[in-house]
């Protein structure tokens, strides 16, 4: 895990188009990580708790970030940041929150539940591929782990 | 014959003593306490009156008198100093009180005035001493006319006075001057105490005097010592040493030693009988002297005791002719009526002037004469009942009536009377009230139209008062009408704070919603573009651009929608801020984002105003902003920022040069997304001043703008509600 390249994004997003953007940008951007997708809010939590369809899955192989959307079917982003944050094996994961909102209510319940960062989707997609650029860059490179969760 | 002479004249003495010791007796319990403080007295004694009072040869006085008052204080305890002086200095002394006491004072009427006596211790008839052979005068009438020397202010002065026994009257301040006067055949006598003058001319040598036989009734002599007028207590002690040396023979001892001898010599054997007459014959007068005395003073007390009541009688006299005055004055004068009538038939016996003229009546003697109490003068009703009830007490008080003048014209009077039976008369008194019954009747008179008054204007504030109730009800009516449109109000509000959240939720949604398919558009729009751009020929890559163009545009639009409605949404903090500042830092800001501009900016400095600094921030990015961004074009751009005071009300202001707009659309200038200008012009979405209104208006405050025309500038001014009127209201729009 070490190994930057070996490092897990999990992105938590329900819409299809912006999955496939986050793809495109992150080829584009040459991160080759492995992005496990997580379409609701369940999901993600079963994924990071390790149940549901995913009780085969080790442990050890906890993300190294999560992309978290706020607004998603069944269990929206801050609840699933709140459980993240709940949990022993989960809570030093860094969580960025990426989303339409910019809400000022958003992005302060967002850093209130000890989100690592907020980040806006611009509409240009320039943008919006930079900024996916910048958060590989960021958070699978220059960022140190915390030991736990190496 | 010598010692029976002696033996007769103590007797007398003794018995004179005795009685005057009785006398002094019955006083002295009352001073001795006190007298015994008494202890030492100035006397002065006269230096030429021998064998009595003299000076001896080392100038001290001495004498009969002198020793025997020694004698008589010292057996009292009272040491004496004596001086020696003239008769009249000394006499004058006693009487101012520069000395206590005198030791030999003839008593006499005049004396008496000025001086108290003891009882008298010698009594010694006067002689005239005429000149040997002088056969004129042989008795006291033939001194009519005659030059008599006598000393001054001696007894003999007196006695000549006081018998008219001559005019021609000489005095010298000696007897001696006056022997010696005499002896030199000046004037024609002199008159003095016989013994003493005997011896005197004997001591100087005179033997062409002698004295004739004749025996001077008028001109005895009682000797006492005298004491300042009122000094009772000296007195008393003097009297009771004086008793004491007489009993005890120390008087006996100094008479002895200053007249023994002198007698012895010149008086001869056929004098005896004459000398002794004249030693028993004065003893008889002292003695007769001391009865009159006694007499004298029973006769003056009573004569003192008659002169009191004939005072007192005076007196009461007095008093009752001035009571009989006062009460006269007082029955005459007085302010009311005053009567006497007989009980038996009622006439008048005594009427004032008042009660006259009260009446109607010229005058007292006319009312006494006709009036009567059969007349008519007051209500047959009325008479009755004063009469029972002077029959039933026996007097009436102040009985209020109204009553008939002679004429049988009214007037009102208070009438009080009294009976005495015993004299058999009634006496009354009868005041005129007619003015004060006259006042009373106005009184009452103003009491009742007052009172009217008072009932009219109660009537009145009732009347008022039902009015205001009425007008209360009204009011009430009004509150409760108030009640139910703030009541609707506050439905609508809670409505209209429905309508907010739910348009909340539409712009977040917009937000959210609206901004997920544009991004998907723009993000596959532009993947094509990069990906496949060789794929498309030159027309389809100038779609593709404008596909992406308009998804950009879309973007900013939503985004700008966003800002406003978070404007609206946003909480309020206000606090004190300084525009001025808050100006200098956006200028500042532009300046740095377009150091190629140079613009001349005017801010006013201390600009202080209370409101949330977030917004008027953007307040201020958005004015100064376009301000700013149409001067573009101008050579030189002027902005200015400041505050004017119109009509007292704080206005800040914003001009430019700039493009300035047409005044007749200024209306659209604060509506969102109505721009003035086209984007070739001047880039923007309308916006902008939307948001400054809406900050403005939810800060309570007014803004417009103001611009001659296209290319004149623009000038924006906006208020902002003073703090004191927020209210929380305007925080919802």
């Amino acid at each position: 895990m070490n190994d930057p390249n070996e490092r897990i994004i999990l992105l938590v997003e329900d819409n299809p188009d912006d999955i496939e953007l986050t793809q495109i940008a992150l080829k584009k951007h040459h991160i080759a990580n492995e992005l496990i997708v997580a379409r609701d809010g369940e999901e993600a939590l079963n994924y990071l708790f390790r149940k549901g369809e995913f009780t085969e899955l080790s442990l050890d192989e906890q993300p190294a970030v999560v992309l978290l959307d706020l607004k998603l079917p069944k269990v929206d982003g801050l609840e699933v940041l709140k459980q993240i944050r709940a949990h022993e094996s989960t809570k030093y994961i860094p969580v960025v929150i990426l989303t339409s909102s910019r809400e000022d209510q958003d992005v302060l319940n967002g850093y209130k539940l000890h989100a690592n960062s907020y980040i806006r989707k611009p509409v240009d997609f320039s943008q919006f591929s930079e900024a996916i650029r910048n958060l590989g860059l960021y958070w699978l490179i220059l960022n140190e782990l915390p030991p736990s969760a190496q | 014959m010598r010692r029976r002479f002696l033996y007769i004249a103590f007797l007398f003495q003794v018995v004179i003593s005795l009685l005057f010791h009785a006398h002094a007796a019955d006083q002295s319990p009352v001073y001795d306490s006190v007298s015994n403080r008494i202890s030492k007295i100035t006397i002065a004694s006269e230096p030429n009156y021998p064998p009595y009072c003299i000076v001896d040869s080392e100038g001290n006085a001495d004498g009969f008198s002198v020793e025997l008052f020694k004698a008589a204080a010292a057996a009292m305890g009272i040491e004496v100093d004596v001086k020696a002086g003239l008769w009249n200095k000394i006499k004058q002394d006693l009487a101012t009180g520069r000395i206590d006491a005198l030791p030999l004072v003839g008593r006499t009427p005049e004396r008496e005035e000025l001086f108290d006596f003891t009882f008298p211790y010698l009594s010694l008839h006067g002689a005239i001493f005429v000149r040997k052979g002088d056969t004129g005068i042989r008795s006291l009438e033939d001194l009519k006319g005659k030059e008599i020397i006598v000393m001054k202010g001696d007894n003999a002065e007196e006695f000549v006075r006081r018998e008219n026994i001559s005019t021609n009257i000489i005095t010298t301040l000696t007897f001696k001057e006056a022997f010696q006067l005499l002896a030199t055949g000046k004037h024609d006598a002199v008159i003095t105490q016989r013994l003493m003058g005997l011896q005197l001319l004997d001591e100087i040598n005179i033997d062409s005097i002698a004295p004739l036989d004749i025996q001077l009734d008028k001109f005895r002599q009682d000797f006492c010592f005298a004491v300042r007028k009122g000094d009772s207590r000296l007195l008393a002690r003097l009297n009771e040493g004086l008793s004491i040396v007489i009993a005890n023979g120390t008087y006996d001892k100094i008479h002895l030693k200053w007249f023994g001898p002198v007698i012895k010599e010149h008086i001869a054997w056929q004098d005896v009988v004459r000398i002794g007459l004249s030693i028993l014959l004065p003893s008889i007068l002292v003695f007769c002297a001391i009865l009159i005395i006694v007499l004298r003073s029973e006769v003056k007390k009573k004569t003192k005791g008659l002169k009191q009541e004939i005072q007192q009688r005076k007196e009461i006299e007095k008093k009752l002719h001035e009571s009989r005055e006062t009460y006269l004055n007082l029955f005459q004068n007085a302010q009311v009526g005053l009567f006497r009538t007989r009980i038996e038939d009622g006439k008048i016996l005594q009427a004032n002037e008042q009660i006259a003229q009260m009446f109607g009546y010229s005058g007292r003697k006319e009312f006494v004469y006709e009036y009567s109490t059969s007349n008519n003068y007051v209500d047959y009703g009325t008479r009755d009942k004063m009469l029972e009830q002077i029959r039933d007490t026996g007097e009436i008080r102040n009985f209020e009536a109204r009553f008939y003048r002679k004429d049988k014209s009214i007037f009102w009077a208070s009438y009080s009377a009294k009976i005495y039976s015993q004299q058999g008369w009634i006496e009354g008194v009868v005041e005129d009230i007619t003015y004060r019954k006259q006042k009373e009747d106005e009184l009452n008179k103003l009491k009742n139209e007052l009172e009217l008054k008072v009932a009219e204007r109660t009537k009145e504030l009732e009347e008022k008062v039902a009015q205001l109730d009425k007008s209360e009800k009204a009011m009430l009516f009004m509150v409760e009408d108030l009640n139910r449109v703030n009541k609707a109000l506050k439905q609508e509000r809670l409505k209209l704070e429905v309508s907010n959240k739910e348009l909340e939720a539409f712009s977040y949604s917009v937000s959210h919603d609206l901004r997920a398919p544009l991004r998907s558009i723009h993000g596959f729009g532009q993947f094509l573009l990069e990906e496949y751009s060789d794929k498309l020929d030159e027309q389809g890559r100038h779609y593709l651009d404008r596909v992406i163009a308009g998804t950009k545009r879309m973007g900013l639009l939503i985004d700008d929608l966003l800002e406003l409605s978070r404007t609206s949404r946003k909480e309020m903090h206000r606090k004190a801020i300084n525009l001025s500042e808050l100006a200098r830092e956006v200028v500042d800001d532009l300046k740095e984002e377009h150091p190629e501009r140079r613009v001349d900016i005017q801010i006013s400095e201390g600009q202080t105003t209370f409101a949330d600094p977030h917004l008027l921030k953007t307040v201020m990015e958005n004015l100064l902003g376009n301000a700013w961004k149409f001067t573009e074009k101008c050579e030189n751009a002027e902005i200015e920022f400041g505050m004017e005071n119109m009509h007292g009300e704080t206005v800040f202001f914003i001009k430019d040069n700039g493009a300035g707009f047409n005044p007749d659309y200024k209306d659209n200038l604060f509506a969102p997304f109505k721009r003035l200008h086209s984007d070739r012009e001047f880039t923007g979405n309308g916006i902008g001043l939307a948001n400054v209104a809406r900050i403005i208006h939810r800060h309570g405050g007014r803004i417009w703008a103001e611009s001659e025309g296209k290319g004149k500038g623009a000038a924006f001014f906006f208020t902002l509600e003073s703090p004191n009127l927020e209210k929380k209201g305007t925080e919802n729009e």
